[in-house]
């Protein structure tokens, strides 16, 4: 029997996809199902060795949602990634801006700063507890010599001071991946809109308002939603730099979730802080993808 | 008019000059943690946890490398760190590239569906994955292995490959793959020996930030592999912080040897790194 040729193009089209996207709906897609299973159950070290484990509706949404500990890591983490959104953005536009100007440092420098991005974030965690330590941190060492402060600031040992050095280390990250998306952005717009805006007598200030910004609002607005995904589910640098404390004041969804499972060993609960955490990325996410859509085929 | 030029070039020049002094403050401040991590892993251990900060190492030595080197939890950390980041890296290749290469060039039926699922598999944080993973791995005895983070961290890095290849795939030319197909070439050695080729760049890129997302993890090696000896390096900074104390000297050592094979792939592969991280984010 002899396939047609589009028939045959389908199949070969077919083995190509095929095996990756099984894989994905395999290990990624099923413990996601189990994950949803979980939260309406209740699966804990106990009942999860002896299969006893039983259906509970939204009980554990309800004590989750009663729990003193979990609303405040509900609102740090949105305070993590709001206060990391707006210095991140902010900063890294103003890099894009300059380093898109020509000239001779430019290229490499953009290139170079965009190291921190690519290393262990368990290792900039690390390094920021050593940096932020009180007696031999290099932060209060230098802010004292330039006479920012008087004295040694407590920096990780009190709740509102460990939240800003866990941005500020987690800007150093943001601020050149912010930098780079926007670049990639500014680039797209031709230099001839500004040079003729120019002729008509417009000044920097009036380019930026009214060319650069409007044409960039795609770019910025994937920008800003991707910043949110990524800021939103942040885990390893709590985790190696604060643990999470003093006192919960630097735990989010990502680290209270693995608090929850496996040193409580509720997983239920634990499945349930993480499919909240889940639900707040799934609606910017579908504005993310609704954006990006508008692109294809 | 002559004078005209040479005055607006000397401004020029100023001006690039001012600019090229702006971004080196930028760089030092941005590039400062990296010198702090070297130049604590240098310092002796006294001067590394003074109360008396120092901005170079007074006393320069080695001891904290070779203190890290000479310690057996140290390797076997450092290949449980490789060998999770090759089989990762592996199977994010092999499932990732076909599939890649299948959606820029197949218009097959439910492609959108397809392409919707790496878009969202992309975005999914690890800490979602944990604790469905860690019971399923328990039943399949996957628990303490190299394969139970492996998987998990490929399930990040085949869609990362799909969103980040498919639009290379895209842009090769139709016409190579149908001269490779009058040559008599099938349609699995053209896309070994003709497309793979043909994408290099995209490949490099892809290869690079796969291992690197294997080398990096913390949360998936960490919550399967319960047991230091199978836990890379990452998964056990905790281990090592409680062991040297507050020898700083020492862990910064140890951060050091985990920060430098990033740093050298990042100064000899910089251009496929960038482009790769800009492609797979944000289209226009």
């Amino acid at each position: 029997m002899k396939m047609s040729m589009a028939a045959k193009k389908r199949r070969e089209g077919y083995t190509f996809i095929l095996p990756g996207f099984i894989y994905m709906l395999v290990v990624l897609g099923y413990p996601l199902i189990y994950n949803f299973v979980l939260s309406f159950r209740n699966v804990n070290v106990k009942t999860f060795k002896g299969g006893t484990d039983v259906f509970v509706g939204l009980s554990n949404y309800i004590e989750l949602f009663h729990n003193e500990t979990f609303l405040m890591v509900f609102k740090n983490t949105f305070i993590f990634t709001i206060g990391c959104l707006v210095v991140q953005f902010t900063i890294g536009f103003i890099f894009a801006l300059f380093f898109s100007k020509k000239f001779t440092l430019a290229g490499p420098i953009r290139g170079m700063i965009l190291v921190g991005y690519m290393m262990p974030m368990s290792v900039t965690a690390l390094l920021g507890k050593n940096m932020f330590d009180v007696s031999s941190g290099v932060i209060n060492d230098l802010f004292m010599k330039i006479g920012l402060i008087n004295a040694p600031v407590e920096w990780l040992l009190n709740g509102s001071t460990a939240m800003i050095a866990i941005i500020a280390v987690n800007c150093w990250v943001g601020i050149p991946f912010n930098m780079l998306l926007l670049t990639s952005g500014l680039t797209g717009i031709s230099t001839e809109i500004y040079e003729s805006a120019e002729v008509d007598g417009a000044n920097p200030f009036q380019r930026f308002l009214y060319i650069t910004l409007p044409l960039m609002k795609p770019a910025i607005l994937s920008v800003l939603m991707l910043g949110f995904i990524y800021t939103f589910k942040a885990f390893d640098l709590m985790f190696v730099m604060t643990s999470g404390g003093p006192l919960n004041s630097t735990d989010v969804l990502g680290t209270y979730a693995y608090t929850l499972s496996f040193k409580q060993y509720e997983f239920s609960l634990g499945s349930t802080a993480a499919i909240i955490l889940f639900a707040c990325l799934f609606i910017v996410g579908l504005f993310y993808l609704r954006l990006i859509s508008k692109e294809d085929d | 008019m002559a004078g005209k030029v040479k005055i607006t070039s000397s401004k020029e020049k100023r001006r690039n000059l001012i600019n090229c002094v702006i971004a080196v403050i930028v760089a030092i401040l941005f590039l400062f943690p990296i010198y702090w991590i070297l130049a604590m892993s240098f310092k002796s251990d006294a001067e590394s946890f003074g109360k008396l900060v120092t901005y170079y190492p007074h006393n320069f030595t080695l001891e904290p490398w070779i203190k890290n080197f000479q310690d057996a939890e140290f390797l076997s950390s450092l290949k449980n760190s490789i060998c999770i980041a090759f089989l990762s890296m592996v199977i994010s290749l092999v499932f990732g590239i076909p599939a890649a290469y299948g959606m820029g060039r197949y218009k097959v039926p439910g492609r959108k569906v397809f392409l919707l699922t790496f878009l969202v598999t992309q975005m999914l944080p690890a800490s979602l994955m944990l604790t469905p993973m860690y019971l399923i791995f328990n039943k399949l005895h996957l628990l303490g292995t190299y394969l139970g983070p492996s998987l998990a961290i490929a399930s990040g890095s085949v869609p990362f490959i799909v969103v980040t290849l498919r639009p290379y795939f895209k842009s090769v030319p139709t016409s190579l793959d149908d001269a490779a197909r009058i040559d008599g070439c099938g349609v699995f050695r053209s896309f070994f020996k003709i497309m793979i080729p043909a994408i290099k760049t995209g490949v490099i890129t892809v290869v690079v930030i796969s291992f690197l997302g294997g080398w990096n993890d913390l949360a998936y090696s960490m919550t399967f592999n319960v047991k230091p000896d199978m836990r890379p390096l990452t998964a056990n900074i905790y281990k090592f912080q409680s062991k040297y104390g507050t020898k700083w000297n020492c862990i910064m050592a140890y951060g050091a040897i985990l920060v430098l094979p990033v740093i050298l792939l990042f100064v000899f592969l910089q251009k496929y790194i960038v482009g790769g991280l800009t492609a797979g984010a944000v289209k226009e």
